[in-house]
């Protein structure tokens, strides 16, 4: 059943929620940019664009078609066979995720986080995923703001693109 | 030097120096005669490098970048007793754009018994290192935009050291600034922007100083940049020259990039690795980084001049006077960054490199002419080898706009996963050789790899300002270890290896019968010179991704390495070498002593 079970995930076809996810506290609103911050931005990057790139694989969540319960699913257990890892403490162990536990995950199993979160993090990350980056298309001057502040420079590019600024040199 | 010195003292007016400047600072250069004595570093100081046998005044020790040290002090027979004198926790591991953090890989320039080291993101710290410890006199914080940088650094968050010029400390931070330092207070005296992580230009590498100029060397290759090689007028503040590493439109070398695309305008060839200087020529040799996208060599047919090649540049104007290409066309990611070794042999006068295509060459340096190349890294699977009346791979076809090399090892559209030998971090990436004159031996740290490649076809649609443009990207299905290879210049033959359990991510130092280096898993080692038995060995704990150098003061010899695992490896590389992800991140000097 687990062996048929993998390549659906892997095709990006998210299984139901377990029932705990119900009882977890929603995000409200847009969801929490500080956990995106800390827990996703390091490959997929500050717009959610992910991009492969030099060793990293990250898929875009912007042109991510889950529903939230999916994303959150994915945050919660990882996706297996690559190297999107589960963020769920006890996940595989106490909790079952795509009802698996480790020893059936073999090869498949995914990495753990560096950076556990809880599941009302986990709530409202997806929450921020689903209305703030899921179908927007390139990232703005605006998005890029709102993720940095004015402190950095990480955003000029974005300004200067858009015409909205005189040249900076 | 006077003997009746004061510690106390001292620290109290270095301390009121970091705090203070102008005129208190000048109150500090009377309490301490020693440190401003020597008039600061000038062209022929650093043309006498080696003169000046307790010092480390220049990255690669002198300008032929030997990084040998003639101090006997420590020597073949008493190694084994080398033990920690003192060690210096530092900063700069703060997490930045895609990093969690940053690591060391800076080699510590040593004056007159003033350390100056770097970490990750650029900060400067001037230690003393009289009495048998290290005391911070200052640090110089550049506040680099971590956000703006660390989001277009491929490989981590790294500053490879400084150079010294008259009383300035001149280096370099991720977000493309050249900065100059007051050397006694540790103020910050000018800076200029040199890079623009705007179009994914970061500097990683220490300043080449040259007859009053700063040499600046770029990464990006991975975000379509057009590297190039810069000189700043330390006088003037000034640009005086920037050489272009793909040609313009016209330009010799620009019929090398052909097809629809446009591809030189974002071709890549970094220069992100300190070059060296050969003053009987005026001439700058400088290695040249990968084309770009890495993997999709179809998006650019031709040779991609100057990618993959060593440079000869004119010190003065800039001016490319020859170059030597190793892996035309490249599909693999085989930069030759990598510093060149000026080097007579054989009647010769050589410049040597070791590529990370996994061979090593030597080439006239008057001329660019090939003389010899040898593999260096036990598994090579993209060619059968290196043709020796050519110096090109034996596949290599002049011919064909795009190379295939051993199709079966090469990413393309018709082999979407390859795995190739060595894997794209090279047999050797950026950490330097080490050569001991005497013996005309050359010490090589090895990466031993393969990885995998999965191609992705680029079009002119993927290339987007700050965004990777790499066609495909590696992963790390084989274990990955390493070695130091010895290779006798006199035949061009590998004379020994000495093979470690981890890739060699640090560097080397050589003395008369002595090598060190150090390794990711936490060793720094000392092998014999000669025969590679390792003679000593000290655990650090921690990651090493930084050469050793070795210095006296007070007239007794030390042996410094920065600690912190950082870098691309523990990113983008690690599951080939499980055993590292138990390592820590950390920021530590290490300073070693008999």
């Amino acid at each position: 059943m687990r062996k048929l079970m993998l390549p659906a995930l892997l095709a990006g076809l998210a299984l139901a929620s377990p029932s705990w996810a119900q009882s977890a506290r929603t995000g409200g609103g847009e969801g929490d940019l500080a956990v995106f911050k800390k827990a996703c931005s390091g490959c997929h990057k500050w717009h959610g664009g992910g991009g492969g790139g030099y060793g990293g694989d990250a898929l875009s969540l912007r042109k991510t078609e889950l529903d939230k319960e999916q994303i959150a699913e994915v945050v919660r257990c990882g996706r297996p066979g690559t190297g999107m890892p589960y963020h769920l403490r006890g996940a595989y162990d106490t909790v079952k995720c795509y009802d698996s536990l480790k020893a059936d995950m073999g090869s498949n199993m995914p990495p753990e986080t560096a950076v556990f979160l809880r599941p009302a993090e986990i709530d409202a990350v997806a929450t921020y995923v689903a209305t703030r980056l899921k179908g927007k298309g390139d990232p703005t001057f605006e998005e890029c703001t709102t993720f940095f502040g004015a402190t950095s420079r990480a955003c000029d590019v974005y300004r200067k693109k858009e015409g909205t600024d005189a040249p900076t040199h | 030097m006077t003997t009746a010195r004061n510690p106390r003292r001292i620290r109290a007016a270095t301390s009121l120096a970091a705090l203070t400047a102008g005129a208190l600072a000048a109150g500090t250069l009377s309490m301490a005669p020693a440190f401003a004595a020597d008039g600061g570093v000038t062209q022929e100081r650093l043309l006498n490098a080696d003169k000046e046998e307790g010092n480390w005044i220049q990255h690669h020790k002198n300008f032929a970048g030997h990084r040998y040290s003639t101090l006997t002090q420590i020597n073949k027979d008493n190694v084994k007793n080398l033990k920690v004198a003192w060690t210096m926790a530092l900063g700069g591991i703060e997490s930045g754009g895609i990093w969690s953090h940053g690591g060391l890989e800076g080699t510590p320039i040593v004056e007159n018994g003033m350390m100056y080291v770097t970490d990750g993101w650029g900060s400067v710290y001037k230690i003393d290192t009289r009495g048998g410890e290290g005391k911070l006199v200052w640090k110089m914080d550049p506040k680099t935009d971590r956000e703006w940088a660390g989001a277009v650094a491929c490989c981590g968050v790294n500053n490879r050291g400084v150079a010294l010029w008259g009383d300035l400390v001149v280096s370099h931070t991720l977000d493309g600034r050249l900065i100059a330092t007051n050397k006694e207070t540790g103020q910050v005296a000018w800076q200029r922007q040199v890079a623009d992580p705007d179009k994914g230009e970061t500097i990683t590498g220490a300043p080449l100083i040259v007859k009053g100029m700063a040499i600046s060397g770029v990464g990006g290759a991975e975000y379509g940049i057009r590297g190039w090689i810069a000189a700043t007028d330390l006088k003037t503040e000034k640009e005086v020259w920037r050489t272009h590493t793909i040609p313009g439109k016209g330009e010799p070398g620009s019929e090398t990039w052909k097809g629809p695309n446009n591809a030189a305008v974002s071709g890549g060839g970094s220069t992100w690795v300190t070059g060296t200087y050969d003053p009987d020529t005026d001439t700058i040799v400088w290695g040249v980084g990968n084309p770009g996208p890495d993997w999709d060599n179809a998006y650019r047919p031709g040779d991609n001049l100057y990618t993959d090649s060593t440079l000869a540049l004119d010190a003065t104007t800039g001016k490319i006077k020859w170059h030597f290409q190793h892996t035309p066309n490249d599909p693999y990611d085989y930069d030759s960054v990598s510093e060149n070794l000026l080097v007579d042999a054989g009647g010769r006068k050589l410049a040597i490199e070791a590529d990370r295509n996994g061979h090593a060459y030597a080439v006239d340096r008057t001329n660019g002419q090939f003389v010899w190349a040898t593999p260096f890294v036990k598994k090579v699977t993209w060619t059968k080898g290196i043709n020796p009346d050519t110096g090109k791979p034996f596949e290599y076809d002049p011919n064909k706009d795009v190379q295939r090399y051993n199709p079966a090892a090469t990413p393309s559209a018709e082999n979407k996963n390859a795995d190739f030998c060595p894997g794209n971090m090279g047999g050797k990436n950026w950490p330097p050789t080490a050569y001991n004159p005497n013996l005309q031996y050359w010490y090589i740290p090895v990466i031993e790899s393969c990885n995998r490649v999965t191609h992705e076809a680029m079009t002119q649609a993927n290339l987007k300002p700050r965004e990777f443009f790499t066609g495909g990207g590696p992963s790390q299905p084989f274990r990955i270890t390493g070695s130091v290879t010895a290779i006798d210049v006199k035949t061009g033959k590998v004379a020994g290896k000495h093979e470690t359990q981890f890739p060699l991510l640090g560097g080397m130092l050589a003395t008369p019968d002595l090598v060190f280096t150090g390794e990711p898993g936490g060793g720094v080692m000392a092998l014999d010179a000669k025969s590679l038995d390792k003679l000593w060995e000290f655990r650090t704990g921690s990651g090493v991704n930084a050469p050793p150098m070795t210095f006296t003061v007070d007239g007794k010899q030390y042996v410094a390495i920065l600690v912190g695992l950082g870098g691309a490896w523990d990113k983008w590389f690690i599951d080939s070498t499980p055993e590292l992800k138990n390592i820590q991140t950390g920021s530590m000097l290490y300073v070693f002593a008999l």
